[in-house]
């Protein structure tokens, strides 16, 4: 067990290092000059910097230097929790990045824990009777809803709630412009905001119940003929007990591994449907920051999501493991 | 969206092909038919699974849709009546008969840029298809055949498998400069990780067959082995491959589009990007008008591949398994064809298609132990 996780955050060390490696190299190896965009030529020059800005953040990335140098300024920068200068707004990225995190975390953490919850249970329910029409509804019904990109389901429900029956707001993740006596009172703001993100945290809890119901289905469609299975029923325990003793701890372990697997895209799906929205989170600023040309910031964005994914599927892994040698698959 | 691409959906029965030829010993056919055997020999294992998966009336229109949006793509300039790019009405009108779906906010003809936009989006489904497709396959053979590769190409895989694709796309797409080329490729080169597992867990389950090693033994080269009898083993994947990229690279290229990443390309997800530039979108009254051809024609598509997928591909429902694995096994055992199988590898190799490939750590362990 101890082994197995030493093993385990081994690997993802690795894969670590190996990410912040390729945030390094990405923008290095790439053909052209970050600054070109800068120098004005062309349609291209969204965000236009005067020789002595360029020579500065030149200097500040150690452009100039030869790569191994680059890379241990880098890393030093790195070790200080330095991200680098936003290129589009005064502030440094890491700063811009915690201000917007909460909103982003917020709409991940609830719709990922009703999604995963409901779309578990509902699964489960419809693939224990394979082939009924409750199973064809749900497997119709989710195959649609996870093939069809987030942001349209985005549009979709903007459409019909929010501009047509007006029940939610069309922008933003807070009401602009309130009056101190309307913005008075924690409860209140709390109150807005859970209102101005229902719809994009829907959104994301609707996409993430289809991936989620379709895998918990097939895990129990697929163990449903199981021999151990058949082993229960012919000892005579009830439906129940086969279900909650028997099946659910082993369809526990494919499900965790997905909950893992689906975070990456779950965080994707996120980034755009806060654009759809207008939620001021790490979407819209990644999304502003490709408007104007913001490496440093979309540099920070890749590594943070992908060092956030990795962590979570460590932890994903390692309670896997522990499951694993719970029930007595893997010993060790 | 983006990992969805091998979402369970339709990944077909390949196993029973595998465990037959491995118990017959039979080879498959050699020569240049191989190819065509094998893809119709997948398409026959699945016409008779039941469930969705049965060729209905949903594949008919699929396909008829699919026609439809070829027929469109490849007449647009004959098609559409304006050209898509000028202004020539009044900007925010609605429709009137010399434009029928009204106009955006530069006075564009809105059907005739829906037209022109079938064009691009077909066109970069069908690159990121074949580009993803072939890495795949490279990627995967190369994994299950030679072992000094398998671990490079394996933690490559693992490490794009577990990256978050938005930020990276985002990032990669910006320093190359947003353009429809440089996503199509960007989309192949990230597309390919999760058909690459499978391909290669497929060699893995053939390479220790009977067969293979007989033809080893008879002094066959890697390549021959390779070409002959892995590659075919592999290929009933092949159909399930090409649809499920194919909606993945529809839906990753309109999201890209709308995000505004596909430079000056006239697509669907580029109409909405423009739609919604606007913050006053949805104060405008022709907004509709805006909003719905483009988001219908991305969805229909997407539709219709599925449907396509799922007639040729095979269902959702996997067949209930006959309840007699034990005496199955011991028949494949003594034809000692297949290799001693711990329960757990039997369940990876029994395991609906979703799993197989979804839970790739779970089945990672049991080829490790």
């Amino acid at each position: 067990m101890l082994a197995g996780i030493a093993r385990l955050v081994a690997r993802y060390a690795l894969l670590a290092v190996a990410v912040v490696l390729l945030n390094f190299f990405i923008p290095r190896l790439l053909p052209g000059d970050p600054l070109a965009f800068g120098s004005g030529e062309g349609l291209d020059a969204a965000t236009p910097l005067s020789a002595a800005a360029q020579t500065a953040l030149r200097d500040y990335y150690a452009l100039d230097q030869p790569l191994p140098r680059q890379l241990l300024a880098y890393l030093d920068g790195l070790r200080h929790g330095d991200l680098g200068w936003s290129i589009a707004q005064p502030a440094p990225v890491s700063g811009l990045i915690l201000a917007h995190l909460p909103w982003t975390l917020a709409l991940l953490l609830t719709s990922l824990a009703i999604s995963a919850t409901a779309g578990t249970a509902v699964g489960i329910v419809a693939g224990w009777l394979p082939g009924t029409f409750r199973d064809r509804a749900l497997v119709t019904l989710a195959g649609l809803l996870a093939a069809i990109p987030e942001f349209l389901v985005a549009i979709a429900l903007l459409l019909v709630f929010a501009v047509g029956l007006g029940w939610f707001p069309i922008f933003g993740g807070q009401t602009v412009f309130a009056t101190p006596s309307e913005n008075g009172g924690v409860l209140r703001r709390v109150l807005d905001i859970a209102w101005h993100l229902a719809l994009p945290a829907t959104t994301l809890t609707l996409v993430g119940f289809a991936g989620f119901a379709l895998l918990a289905r097939d895990v129990a469609a697929a163990l449903r003929y199981e021999p151990w299975l058949t082993a229960a029923r012919a000892k005579g325990l009830s439906e129940m007990a086969i279900a909650h003793r028997h099946a659910l701890p082993n369809a526990a372990l494919p499900l965790l591994t997905f909950f893992g697997l689906r975070l990456g895209a779950v965080l994707g799906g996120a980034l755009v449907v806060e654009r759809v929205y207008g939620v001021p989170g790490l979407g819209l600023l990644g999304f502003e920051a490709t408007r104007a040309r913001d490496y440093p910031l979309l540099q920070a964005l890749f590594l943070l999501a992908s060092l956030g994914v990795l962590a979570v599927n460590l932890v994903v892994d390692v309670l896997a493991l522990r499951l694993e040698s719970r029930s007595g698959t893997r010993g060790g | 969206m983006a990992r969805e691409v091998a979402r369970s959906a339709a990944v077909p029965r390949v196993i029973p092909r595998n465990e037959e030829s491995r118990a017959t010993g039979k080879p498959g056919l050699g020569g240049p038919r191989w190819f065509l055997g094998a893809l119709a020999d997948a398409r026959n294992d699945t016409a008779l699974t039941e469930g969705p998966g049965r060729r209905g009336p949903l594949f008919l229109a699929g396909c008829a849709l699919l026609f439809g949006f070829a027929l469109v793509a490849a007449l647009a300039p004959l098609l559409a009546p304006h050209d898509p790019r000028l202004p020539v009405g009044p900007p925010l009108a609605w429709p009137t008969r010399a434009h029928l779906l009204g106009t955006n906010d530069l006075g564009q003809d809105i059907l005739s840029q829906l037209i022109h936009g079938a064009r691009p989006t077909l066109i970069a489904a069908g690159w990121v298809t074949a580009l993803a497709t072939l890495l795949s396959w490279l990627v995967g053979l190369a994994a299950g055949f030679a072992r000094w590769a398998e671990g490079p190409l394996l933690a490559a895989t693992d490490l794009l498998l577990a990256l978050p694709n938005i930020p990276l796309y985002l990032l990669v797409l910006t320093l190359l400069g947003p353009s429809q080329r440089n996503l199509i490729l960007v989309l192949a080169l990230l597309a390919w990780p999760a058909f690459a597992r499978i391909v290669r867990s497929l060699v893995i389950g053939a390479r220790s067959a009977a067969y293979v090693e007989a033809s080893r033994m008879l002094g066959a080269s890697a390549g021959h082995i390779l070409r002959v009898h892995l590659l075919p083993a592999t290929l009933a994947v092949m159909p399930a491959n090409l649809v499920l990229t194919a909606r993945f690279a529809i839906a990753a290229e309109a999201t890209l589009a709308f995000l505004g990443l596909s430079g000056n390309a006239l697509t669907w997800g580029a109409m909405l990007s423009w739609a919604f530039a606007d913050p006053l979108l949805f104060l405008r009254p022709v907004w509709p008008w805006l909003v719905l051809p483009p988001t219908l024609a991305i969805v229909l598509l997407i539709l219709a591949v599925t449907w396509v997928g799922g007639g040729i591909a095979g269902g959702v429902t996997p067949r209930p398994r006959p309840p007699a694995p034990l005496a199955q096994d011991a028949s494949t055992d003594r034809h000692g064809s297949s290799p001693r199988r711990t329960p757990a590898r039997d369940r990876a190799a029994h395991a609906p298609p979703a799993p197989q490939w979804r839970a790739t750590r779970r089945r990672r362990a049991a080829d490790r132990r």
